[in-house]
């Protein structure tokens, strides 16, 4: 099997508007990036606050490479820092193209110390936040 | 799914989207515009591409895209086989790009497994060369950009941009991860590049790092400001290539023509004392070309020609500033300091010319000069006396030069090595560690003590200090000047300090100027100092004198 790589960043919405607005923006990236995700052999979760972007990305690294690069270019978001970029055994998001995760009340904070510089055990609480959301999701899906 | 906000737990299943027909959204769009399945089939098509295309009536949904292309008006047969070509190459190649170089591009982008939307661009600008194109990037390359930007000029009817983007610290990236590394970086960025630009610009890569966007029909600042600050923006955003995270920058200087400079030559020119500008004042930043600019390149050169004949013409001199041992102030040796006297100019400061001097390839002549006249200077003085040489990071690039210099002036002089110090700032150790040490080696080989310069300004860290073989670390005077007040400076001197006896490593203190700075550097545990509360630097002639007044070396209180 071929070596999975993950990615995990954070960024600052560009996504105009009010909420509603907003939340139809974040439909149509994740309808996005799901139908991409699933033509290439992509997963991962995408947390949004109404400032923040986090996002988890996991997959062979070819495809990893190409769809980051297509992200970097999204005029959507920008001041992009991304916490962690590595090789891994398995995904943390099998089952999800992309898993759309709520932030709790604790993810801002934890997200906005990372944007401020610092990786290392944010990208850690960040992951764990996207985690603990997607698996109580994972119940209701199918 | 308590944590899932009520309004956006639809986005959790992959329902379709409230039905809005793909029709009316496309039609908004103001670009003539197809949406193709894979097998070549027109699903939609919107108002601006039945218009281009020349077609009386709306095909059928379905209908194959060589059908509609014969039936188009607008399209010679010739080209709909064109057209119909790109179409296949962009389903089959699954991504987006731009082919062909005829009359009217496609360009293609994959909206799901089975769509494609496929965009009628405009012709690429009649000026511009086709051909000329960079392998790497497959952005035009310097002749096809000069070419295309004097024929640009040459029809005179309208106004013009030229963005000059040179990337920042790709040469670390390039040095430390490799070229194929390094390559894959420039073709992400041109791709980036490609990505701000409208149909009718021309994006160049010049050679190494360096970068052109040519906008035709670019009338005022405006345009050209947001598209230069979109670059630097978009560039500063992290690259993943080749599994490597890489973080760059950009530069952007940016000329008008005809508001900068009517000619192809001059805009470049104009465009490049910008871009010269936004490197100087601190790089990631775009700059417009200003007429000052010209004036202060014209200044520039002018001091460039004057440093060329300064070293013929003897205008430089060395000046020497005692260092003492703590805390009895004992005196070790002098800090060999250079000045310029320039007969029009006066004194003219370090900080002024050495830049200068290292930009345009004189810093290897005039540092060969200051070791010379620094050792020669110092073999006239009391063993054991020392004297400290600044070295700069270019010279140390070129290691083999800089132990042939040092060999030499030893040599010349007569001084025995251990009598000499060289400084060295900590950026000189920032490129090529191997070959930095293997420098550093040598000087040690010849009996040189090496000392680092500014510590604790830059990047060192102690595992810098373990792997290089210094002899010295010398703390810079903003921790010094600190040091009265306690807090955080004081903090910083004893952990150098601390470091430097753990490790063997002797450490001085630099801008001394107070009493209360002496002693705060002797509670600390530095082991020398120098600054104007000692000394201020002296003129050769009266070192003798100096030197009988401290007591050549004896344990005896220095009083300048």
């Amino acid at each position: 099997m071929k070596q999975l790589h993950r990615v995990l960043y954070c960024s600052r919405s560009r996504l105009p508007g009010g909420a509603a607005e907003v939340g139809r923006g974040l439909r149509q990236i994740l309808e996005r990036s799901r139908q991409n995700n699933a033509a290439t052999g992509l997963t991962g979760s995408l947390l949004f606050t109404e400032s923040l972007f986090a996002q988890v990305l996991e997959g062979p690294l070819e495809a990893l490479c190409a769809t980051f690069e297509r992200i970097q270019c999204d005029e959507r978001h920008h001041d992009v820092t991304v916490l962690e970029f590595l090789p891994v055994r398995a995904r943390e998001f099998p089952h999800w193209s992309m898993a759309y995760a709520a932030p709790g009340p604790q993810a801002l904070p934890v997200l906005k110390a990372a944007l401020h510089g610092a990786a290392g055990p944010e990208a850690g609480r960040i992951l764990a936040a996207l985690h603990e959301v997607v698996r109580g999701a994972d119940v209701g899906a199918k | 799914m308590d944590r899932i906000t009520p309004d956006l737990a639809t986005l959790l299943d992959c329902a379709p989207p409230p039905a809005r027909p793909l029709a009316a959204l496309i039609d908004g769009i103001p670009q003539p515009v197809l949406l193709i399945d894979a097998d070549l089939a027109v699903r939609q098509l919107n108002g601006a591409a039945r218009r281009r295309l020349g077609l009386v009536d709306a095909p059928a949904r379905g209908a194959p895209l060589g059908r509609v292309l014969e039936q188009a008006g607008e399209i010679a047969p010739a080209e709909a086989a064109v057209l119909l070509a790109q179409a296949r190459a962009i389903v089959a190649a699954e991504e987006g790009a731009a082919r062909g170089g005829g009359a009217i591009r496609l360009t293609g982008r994959r909206l799901s497994p089975r769509l494609w939307m496929l965009t009628l661009a405009p012709p690429a600008h009649p000026a511009f060369s086709p051909a000329g194109r960079c392998a790497l990037t497959g952005l035009a390359d310097r002749a096809a950009f000069a070419a295309s930007l004097a024929r640009l000029l040459q029809r005179a009817e309208e106004p013009a941009a030229v963005l000059l983007v040179d990337l920042d610290r790709f040469k670390s990236i390039n040095d430390t991860l490799g070229h194929p590394v390094g390559d894959a970086l420039l073709a992400a960025v041109a791709g980036r590049l490609r990505g701000c630009i409208r149909p009718r610009d021309l994006a160049a890569r010049l050679g190494g790092d360096e970068f052109a966007i040519l906008l035709p029909g670019c009338a005022g600042e405006a345009d050209a400001a947001l598209l230069a600050r979109r670059v630097v923006e978009i560039l500063s955003r992290p690259f993943l290539v080749r599994g490597h995270l890489a973080s760059i920058g950009a530069s952007v200087g940016l000329a008008l023509a005809p508001a900068d400079a009517a000619e192809a030559d001059e805009l470049v020119r104009a465009a490049d004392l910008a871009l010269y500008q936004a490197k100087a004042e601190g790089r990631g930043i775009w700059r417009r070309f200003r007429p000052a600019l010209n004036e202060r390149a014209q200044a520039r050169r002018a001091l460039e020609a004057d440093l060329r004949r300064a070293l013929p013409l003897r205008q430089f001199h060395l000046h020497y500033q005692p260092q003492v041992a703590l805390p009895e102030r004992r005196l070790t040796g002098f800090e060999a300091l250079l000045r310029w006297t320039h007969p029009a100019r006066g004194s003219v400061p370090p900080g002024e010319f050495i830049p200068l001097a290292e930009e345009v390839g004189l810093i290897g002549a005039i540092g060969g000069f200051v070791l010379r006249a620094a050792c020669a200077e110092a073999a006239a003085w009391p063993e054991p006396l020392k004297v400290a040489v600044n070295v700069s990071p270019l010279q140390f690039e070129r290691g083999a030069e800089l132990v042939a210099a040092v060999t030499a002036a030893l040599a010349e002089s007569g001084l025995p090595g251990v009598r000499l110090e060289l400084e060295i700032t900590e950026s000189a150790l920032l490129h090529n560690e191997a070959s930095t040490l293997a420098t550093l080696h040598a000087l040690r080989g010849l009996g040189v003590r090496i000392v680092m310069d500014d510590f604790g300004t830059g990047y060192s860290s102690l595992s810098q200090l373990r792997s290089f073989p210094f002899d010295k670390v010398k703390i810079d005077r903003s921790f010094v000047s600190g040091l009265a007040e306690g807090g955080q400076a004081s903090a910083i001197v004893r952990a150098i300090t601390a470091l430097g006896a753990s490790l063997g490593i002797a450490t001085i203190a630099e801008g001394v100027e107070t009493e209360a700075q002496a002693a705060a550097l002797v509670q600390e545990g530095c082991g020398s100092a120098q600054g104007y509360l000692i000394s201020r630097p002296v003129a050769p002639e009266n070192i003798p004198a100096l030197i009988a007044r401290a007591g050549s070396g004896a344990a005896t209180e220095f009083v300048p």
